[in-house]
């Protein structure tokens, strides 16, 4: 653990599917840009952002194919976090809340990211310097 | 006196809600606390000039300092020079200095 603050996001939204997905990870980045540590307790959809089995596609419609494409994927997101948290000398935690891991069955993660509960909040909000809830609406 | 800052997601054009979010940020800086607003995503819409938002021009009127995320007014092509009197924009910076310096942060 470096001497920087730590900071903890709680988020629930899935992948794909809400703006709010990317104000999240805009914020871990600003984050780590000001040198802070952080923690992510992922919930409900969200524990399917670092699910290594994410694939990208091309787009028919527009006639690009898979390279084209350059479909992102949160997967390759959350990587590039823990990535820069290391070269930044940072820590990047992300726990993923297992029941609902087991509920949608996205069991298999990338590197890096861990299984726990509720308890996880807890603990990652009681040490951390700041919590930050991002709730779905 | 706290000092908080209320991340603002939601527009009050499409979601009932604000209004009760935007009184309770008046309610609090009347009550004498720091109160600063983030307009962030679909949050910029009452930031632009013509837009009427009964509950958040009354914020605007009472001085409360209220902020744009310059991604999302770029995203919807809305320029600074669209914003209403009185409001900046800003990066998500903000949202983490905030957190850095102790503030009540609430996303809504």
């Amino acid at each position: 653990m470096s001497n920087s603050k730590t900071l903890t996001f709680a988020f629930m939204d899935p992948p794909f599917e809400s703006e709010r997905t990317v104000t999240f990870f805009r914020l871990l980045d600003a984050a780590l840009e000001k040198n802070a540590n952080v923690r992510v307790f992922a919930y409900e959809g969200a524990v399917a952002l670092s699910f290594s089995k994410q694939a990208p596609h091309g787009n028919a419609v527009h006639g690009l194919n898979r390279e084209e494409e350059s479909h992102p994927l949160s997967k390759d997101w959350v990587a590039a976090l823990q990535q820069k948290a290391t070269d930044k000398g940072l820590t990047f935690e992300w726990i993923n809340c297992g029941l609902c891991v087991d509920e949608r069955g996205v069991n298999d993660v990338i590197d890096g990211c861990g299984r726990g509960g509720p308890p996880d909040l807890w603990r990652y909000a009681s040490k951390a310097f700041n919590t930050l809830t991002i709730g779905t609406r | 006196m706290s000092d908080y800052l209320f991340i603002q997601s939601q527009d009050p054009f499409t979601e009932v809600r604000t209004e009760h979010q935007f009184a309770l940020a008046g309610q609090l800086y009347d009550a004498g606390h720091n109160v600063r607003l983030l307009l962030v995503q679909n949050g910029v819409t009452p930031a632009h000039k013509g837009a009427r938002s009964v509950h958040f021009d009354k914020l605007l009127k009472w001085g409360v300092p209220v902020l744009a995320d310059n991604f999302s007014l770029k995203q919807r092509q809305i320029l600074e020079k669209d914003l209403k009197e009185n409001i900046a924009s800003s990066s998500l910076d903000t949202v983490i200095d905030a957190l850095l310096d102790g503030e009540k942060v609430i996303w809504n």
